[in-house]
């Protein structure tokens, strides 16, 4: 139990003294995690909308499928992606193993459907009289559909809020696709696993902290930004 | 403004409406009673175009000449003109202003906006400096609603549209928007077409009332109101003197509410009241009345004439079959009497505005 | 006004989440690349942190290394997603040659497996040779903790058991297959007092870790069947063209030279030594 109070000090200490190793795997977190962010809700946010606001053929099973994604463990993802970007495999030549926007990509796929899940879900809760009333004063169908996501956006910052939330705390895919190579690819999270696997566990416990100050930090501005708007 | 030819609109196995011709002309207000699910919101939401028909035409007439089908493009156009208001209060995720200026925006009026605004909440009774700014989620459903009528409101509609707007609303909002839609009536001739179970109010505001059954018009139902004063009399019944010494006789309401019996208003359909050229002899109604017919009115969606009969003081409304009316000859000015059973009458309580 | 302050603020959080996927990394642009795979062992000691360096000023190369089981190193080589190999399963290294993955093996250094466990030894193991010792432990059916994931250590462990004439406790209940690296596998025996093999040099590590009074101790080594040999093998150009096969023969000429070897001989940790350097 003694290696949880230790770790709170030795947070503090590598903080303070700025250790390298420490602050490299904390950028590195944050670089990757912010690639991800950026490029899933570019993709989902859309996706996500048209998934929830729009009727069509299949629109319930493709729902079902999403949805299934969501269970999807890290460490498959890291698998699938490590079959396509393998030297061998179909998108090998881009050389994204063992980099940064190699980490980016896979952990994209990952919170992906999160994304659009939830985006989901937050348009298709939109009342029925939403539409009538957007309607009845005067908008028009691309109108609507714009109203619509910007009614949505409190569904759609949770979304964002939980993609950040997991992408963060991730292993299986930043130490498959990674490989946890120091001052590189190692991140906050990869190098938690390595302290713990050799038995330093204050340390795991240390690192855990200053991933909990980054993910409070960003969610406290987040906060900030909804209650401006 | 509308004309509607055999408007159909189905839902499972049944008609939701039937209506095989209404017209709605412009600058006049009409009501629409009937009980729930009577289709009297989903006639109101055709007319807003924002439900479809299943089967018939609907045709609106804007401002200009012509008659012409809503085509997906006039239909944008359309709505400018049209707007309605929903039963319950649904304000969009935004501040009072901004939900008040959607409409406008939507339409590029950028300038002015606040100013019109502004109008917009005073006409509701709202004040602007305290309310402008507030959220959708710091406002009563009374105020919510208010806010939502100022919405249309600045449109300065051609038709407004409104299904039960004092329904889930508290009594002083419900008494602000009456009033408010009593006065733009009257200052812009906006063509007015409301559902609403307050009958009294829409027969101080509207034109015509259209009563609506199971998705199809019974006639321009019309009902009778007795204001009273109600006295009970020796048999139980209870009696409105009239002032020339008739009396109107009525059974007592089932349920009653002791200290509102003197705000008890009787309520007589028009349908219910037989009309006859000489006084009958052998029948078990409470209530003979001796009257003058004033005005006969025949209507196109209909094989039924509405008459107004004088008795004493009162405007009686009467329906009966067109055919009925010939065979007794009937022409304004004739003097005649109205039959009616003292168990025909229904009763409101105006206070609370509970129907019966 | 209120709209644009939310529009700005909005804005500028994006921003800066751009900006930081964007930092350029603390890299050296200038300088040449070499991947490698290396055991998690060999990584745990810290040994290429303390080389990397120095071969980095000697010849220019950044070496950059991922840390896998044995098998997975080898998959790597094999996909080409690397360009040179550390590792200690000779009987695998010289298949994988044969199979053309590897080429131009090299050994480089070597030390020892040792048997330890808890200071009482309950299964009496002590100074026994490995054999006796093995023998001990499945009678008594003592704790054991295996790697149990198809490493240089583990089939070094499944060959200890077979010469000793019995058969791998695969479905015994005191037999623990851990399926991860060294260290973490040492971490299990310690919690569940049981006896395992692991190389020397990640046990002076774990020794470090616990300040010099670790709970599981030496009890059985020395045995010529518990040697263990690293080499460092060049993923074969002819299998992976895009391989960096110039740069990983410069390592490799690098680590066997004289200085690289006297480095390797010069790496203590609690004032011991943890590799033996034997490139011929």
């Amino acid at each position: 139990m003694d290696y949880i109070a230790e770790g709170f000090i030795t947070a503090l200490k590598l903080l303070a003294r700025g250790d390298p190793e420490t602050y490299s795997a904390f950028f590195t977190t944050l670089r990757v995690s912010s690639i991800s962010i950026l490029a899933s809700m570019v993709m989902g946010i859309p996706l996500g909308f048209a998934l929830g606001y729009y009727s069509f053929p299949g629109k319930r099973q493709i729902r079902a499928v999403v949805d299934t994604l969501l269970a999807l463990p890290t460490v498959v993802v890291g698998l699938f992606v490590y079959a396509l970007v393998t030297r061998r495999g179909p998108l090998g030549i881009l050389g994204l193993l063992f980099t940064i926007p190699g980490i980016a990509v896979a952990q994209t796929i990952l919170i992906l459907p999160i994304v659009i899940s939830l985006t989901a879900t937050a348009v298709s809760n939109l009342d029925v009289r939403f539409r009538r009333t957007v309607s009845t004063l005067g908008a028009g169908s691309k109108r609507t559909a714009l109203t619509a996501i910007y009614e949505s956006r409190f569904g759609v910052l949770a979304a964002a809020v939980t993609a950040y939330g997991r992408v963060i705390g991730e292993v299986g895919v930043s130490m498959m696709i990674g490989g946890n190579i120091k001052w590189h690819t190692r991140t906050i999270t990869t190098a938690i696993a390595l302290e713990t696997g050799k038995g330093q566990f204050a340390m795991g416990i240390a690192l855990g902290l200053v991933l909990l100050l980054l993910a409070f930090v960003v969610n406290w501005i987040l906060q900030i930004v909804r209650r401006v708007r | 403004m509308y004309e509607i030819q055999n408007l159909k609109r189905r839902y499972g196995d049944g008609f939701t409406l039937d209506i095989p011709s209404l017209a709605i002309e412009k600058g006049k207000a009409y009501g629409f009673v009937g009980p729930n699910g009577s289709g009297k919101s989903t006639l109101l939401r055709i007319l807003a175009s924002l439900d479809e028909p299943d089967g018939g035409r609907v045709l609106f007439h804007a401002e200009t000449a012509q008659p012409r089908e809503p085509s997906r493009q006039s239909k944008q156009q359309d709505r400018a003109l049209v707007t309605m208001l929903l039963q319950e209060p649904y304000l969009l995720k935004r501040s009072v202003f901004e939900n008040i200026a959607y409409g406008l925006r939507v339409r590029g009026i950028r300038r002015s906006l606040r100013s019109r605004v502004h109008e917009a909440l005073m006409m509701v009774g709202l004040e602007p400096h305290t309310f402008s700014h507030r959220k959708w989620s710091e406002l009563s459903g009374g105020e919510a609603q208010r806010v939502a009528l100022a919405a249309r409101l600045i449109l300065t509609p051609e038709v407004l549209i409104l299904d039960e707007p004092t329904a889930s609303v508290d009594r002083v909002s419900a008494q602000l928007i009456r009033e408010t839609i009593r006065t733009i009536r009257h200052a812009h001739n906006t063509t007015l077409l409301i559902a609403s179970h307050d009958t009294t109010w829409l027969h101080g505001v509207c034109d015509e009332i259209l009563k609506m059954q199971e998705g199809r018009i019974v006639g321009s139902g019309e009902e009778n109101i007795f204001t009273g004063p109600w006295l009970p009399a020796p048999d139980g019944l209870w009696e409105m003197n009239l002032s020339d010494g008739q009396r109107i006789r009525a059974l007592p309401p089932s349920e009653m509410i002791p200290h509102l019996t003197e705000n008890a208003v009787a309520l007589l359909d028009s349908t219910s009241i037989i009309v006859t050229t000489e006084r009958p002899d052998h029948v078990s109604a409470q209530n003979i009345l001796s009257g003058m017919l004033a005005h006969l009115y025949t209507f196109k969606h209909s094989e039924r004439v509405k008459l107004d009969i004088q008795v004493a003081e009162l405007p009686m409304t009467c329906n009966i079959t067109r055919a009925a009316a010939r065979s007794l000859g009937l022409l304004p000015g004739l003097d005649v009497w109205v039959v009616f059973k003292a168990s025909s009458l229904s009763w409101q309580w105006v206070e609370i505005g509970i129907g019966e | 006004m209120k709209k644009l302050r939310c529009s700005v603020f909005s804005l500028t959080l994006a921003a800066c989440f751009a900006l930081c996927a964007l930092i350029p990394m603390a890299g050296n642009a200038g300088d040449q690349l070499l991947r490698m795979a290396t055991t998690t062992s060999t990584d745990n000691t810290g040994l290429l942190d303390y080389l990397a360096p120095a071969f980095q000023r000697d010849t220019g190369i950044e070496l950059q290394w991922v840390a896998v089981g044995t098998g997975k190193a080898l998959a790597l080589g094999q996909n080409c997603d690397v360009d040179v190999l550390m590792v200690h399963a000779p009987e695998a290294e010289l298949a994988y040659v044969g199979s053309g993955y590897g080429a131009k093996r090299t050994e480089i250094m070597y030390n020892d497996f040792v048997f330890i466990g808890p200071k009482n030894d309950p299964a009496g193991i002590r100074g026994k040779s490995v054999n006796q010792a093995l023998n001990s432990i499945a009678r008594d059916k003592a704790l054991f903790a295996s790697r149990g994931d198809d490493s240089g250590t583990h089939k070094l462990e499944i060959q200890l058991w077979e010469s000793s004439g019995l058969v791998v406790p695969d479905r015994e209940s005191w037999y623990i297959q851990t399926g991860q690296g060294m260290l973490p596998t040492i971490t299990i025996a310690e919690e569940r007092n049981a006896y395992t093999i692991t190389d020397r040099g990640t046990y002076i590590k774990y020794e470090d870790n616990k300040k010099g009074n670790p709970p599981l101790i030496i009890l059985v080594e020395g045995d010529d069947s518990l040697k263990n040999q690293y080499s460092v093998i060049a993923v074969n150009p002819e299998n992976c063209p895009s391989a960096d096969y110039e740069n990983a023969l410069k390592f490799i000429d690098w680590i066997r030279a004289e200085r690289a070897q006297k480095l390797i001989g010069d790496f203590t940790m609690l004032g011991k030594q943890l590799f033996m350097p034997n490139a011929r």
